[in-house]
């Protein structure tokens, strides 16, 4: 689904060359759940937006779902992020004018998608994430968790391939953090293919496997999955039925 | 994007979106009644005067020592003074024609009285002004002859300046003759120019206006009679034609002769219109209309002006928006929005801005002409006006918010993963 080969990304200014990422290899599976770990300023942000083609790389190879990006064009580039990816940012980035209805309707229309299926696809949405109720509330109006959940509404209208989620829960308590962890392994289960930016190693648990990123440079990559969600709420399962 | 989140996001900014509609309004209800002010006076600057005004000049001049008696021998010195001029003026070389005459058509000097149909008709049918010249007056100015006959040397007579004016025939302009007799008929009829003395129209001339170019006349700005009488006063006008391109030399020519001729006598030359005695006929025109020139200008500036701060406004207003905008941006670039979709969001938003600005502005500049109309006397607008009005603020609006437009489309998907 999104492989990354010997990829770099230089930011250069007139006296100084950075690397964000250095000769950075990834290769994600689809209906893969993978977190992506590492310190600040490692370059695993920069990744995730390389990995959502917002913004460009400068060496190396990035195939996504089969396509290489390198070459595309700016609308091709929009067509993509539009059709097959969706994004969940830590600071949430919904649009503060605009009520819950129109945030998940954005990038539909974008997409030039006739009125019925996008008004069908944003009920849909919100009545996976329980907010079917708060159509016509603005983002000030909802909490955080909340507000992450028609986030997470937007990305999911749009039936992305590949969700991509930077900090999904840093800006939220662990109760909140929690039902949205459980959310999206809800959409992972359903065949999405999920990349998950977090510092907490707790949450990369949850996923099938963890990357660490390191001065710019993808390693030590855990291939078995130390945890799965769904062998979690087994064993929960199971232990609420020897009480 | 279509516009119901256009309109939800412009109720987020309400009093921006308020004073920039407001400001659309105003400028657009300014500007159509001023262009509308700007197009009638140009209409009156480029009313044709009737005459041929090419090399054509006038001498207004006074004689020293010259008979004031109003008693026959005084008039008829007086009378071969000025035939005596008339002559030394044609036998120049530079010169094609010239005749004495007491005015000239925007010369802003206006003999004029009121036209009866019946004798002592206490109301009179139109006001016209008085033309006195020969019968080269019509040749010599140019003037079309559409009815009738000009005067012939027999007709014309002389009389003294302060003589009583009985005209036994007179040459009216059509429009004159028109509203003298409207079924078209004027030709041989017969008019009162002076209450009591019966004088027959004997030819109709297609247009001559009269000597004022200032609003009291401009009920009847095109109603002149041409009177087959010389004037004789102490001073005398004379309306020189040069010959093609000689027109400056005969205008300096013109004074050195008649000062051989006879020395006695006073021709100014000074370097303004108001301290000179030779002028030409585009020199009279534009002083004629001065005023309605400078009106038009600075009426232009004030809509110039205006519509350059309402265009700043937008610029202004919508740099703002784009920059207090530019994560909103970033995250529907993320979303999939193209550099083209966030163009057509911004330019969007302008028309739908600018569109109420221009419905309301059209009502306040319909009702601005109104209030004109009732306090000003003035026309009623053409709808025409506000049209292009509407056109060209709606043009603007798309101009003015195109360049912070284009800066917004430029703005980078990874915006939407920065921090404010």
């Amino acid at each position: 689904m999104l492989k990354m080969t010997h990829l770099s990304k230089v930011y250069r200014t007139e006296v100084v060359e950075t690397y964000a990422l250095r000769d950075f290899n990834i290769d994600v599976k689809e209906g893969e759940f993978v977190a992506v770990m590492g310190p600040s300023g490692s370059g695993k942000t920069t990744f995730l937006t390389i990995a959502g083609l917002l913004e460009s790389f400068t060496g190396g190879e990035y195939l996504l779902d089969g396509v290489d990006v390198s070459n595309l064009g700016d609308n091709a580039r929009s067509k993509i992020r539009n059709e097959k990816i969706g994004f969940v940012f830590q600071s949430f980035n919904l649009i503060p004018d605009l009520n819950v209805h129109d945030n998940v309707e954005v990038p539909l229309r974008y997409r030039g998608m006739k009125s019925a299926e996008r008004q069908q696809r944003i009920k849909d949405a919100l009545e996976r994430v329980g907010l079917a109720s708060r159509m016509k509330h603005y983002p000030a109006e909802l909490s955080g968790g909340q507000q992450q959940r028609v986030a997470i509404a937007r990305a999911l209208a749009g039936s992305p391939r590949l969700l991509l989620a930077d900090e999904p829960t840093g800006n939220l308590d662990t109760q909140m953090a929690r039902s949205v962890m459980e959310l999206l392994e809800e959409i992972h289960r359903g065949g999405a293919t999920i990349v998950m930016v977090t510092h907490d190693p707790e949450l990369a648990t949850r996923a099938q496997r963890s990357v660490h990123v390191i001065d710019g440079q993808a390693v030590d990559i855990a291939e078995e999955p130390r945890f799965h969600a769904q062998s979690r709420r087994a064993e929960a399962a199971a232990e609420g039925g020897a009480h | 994007m279509t516009l119901p989140p256009i309109l939800a996001a412009l109720k987020k900014h309400k009093a921006g979106v308020m004073l920039i509609t407001l400001q659309i309004a105003l400028t657009l209800a300014i500007v159509c009644n001023a262009v509308f002010i700007i197009g009638q006076r140009i209409d009156r600057i480029e009313r044709p005067s009737g005459i041929n005004e090419n090399n054509l000049f006038l001498i207004t001049q006074s004689w020293v020592g010259a008979p004031t008696g109003d008693d026959a021998g005084s008039v008829d010195k007086l009378d071969a003074m000025q035939q005596e001029d008339v002559a030394t003026l044609r036998n120049l070389p530079d010169v094609e024609s010239a005749i004495s005459i007491n005015t000239l058509p925007l010369l802003n000097s206006t003999w004029s009285g009121g036209i009866g149909l019946k004798p002592d008709q206490q109301s009179s049918t139109a006001q016209a002004a008085f033309y006195f010249g020969t019968d080269e007056m019509i040749p010599a100015l140019g003037l079309k002859l559409v009815a009738g006959r000009n005067f012939t040397r027999s007709d014309v007579n002389h009389m003294g300046f302060r003589g009583h004016n009985r005209p036994p025939i007179v040459i009216v302009t059509k429009a004159l003759a028109d509203k003298l007799f409207p079924k078209g008929d004027a030709l041989g009829k017969t008019i009162y120019v002076d209450r009591d003395t019966p004088s027959t129209i004997v030819g109709i001339v297609e247009r001559m206006q009269v000597p004022s170019p200032d609003s009291w006349a401009n009920d009847w700005f095109w109603n002149s009679v041409l009177i087959p009488t010389r004037l004789d006063a102490g001073f005398a006008r004379y309306a020189v034609r040069s010959k093609p391109g000689r027109l400056d030399a005969a205008m300096r020519e013109a004074p050195k002769a008649l000062f051989a001729s006879n020395p006695m006598r006073v021709i100014e030359t000074g370097d303004n219109f108001e301290d000179t005695s030779v002028h030409s006929f585009a020199d009279i025109r534009t002083h004629a209309y001065r005023a309605d020139r400078g009106m038009a200008i600075l009426m232009g500036v004030i809509c110039l002006i205006l519509l350059c701060v309402t265009a700043a406004g937008i610029v202004g207003l919508t740099s703002f928006w784009v920059g207090q905008r530019r994560k909103q941006i970033g995250i529907r670039r993320a979303l999939g929005a193209t550099r083209n979709d966030i163009l057509r969001y911004f330019q969007t938003e302008n028309l739908m801005i600018a569109g109420v600005g221009v419905v309301l502005g059209a009502i306040l500049a319909v009702g601005l002409n109104l209030w004109m109309m009732k306090q000003f006397a003035m026309d009623r607008m053409s709808l025409l006006y506000v049209l292009v009005g509407v056109i060209a603020l709606l043009v603007l609006g798309q101009g003015a918010v195109f360049a912070p437009a284009r800066r917004a489309s430029r703005v980078s998907p990874v915006e939407a993963t920065r921090s404010v």
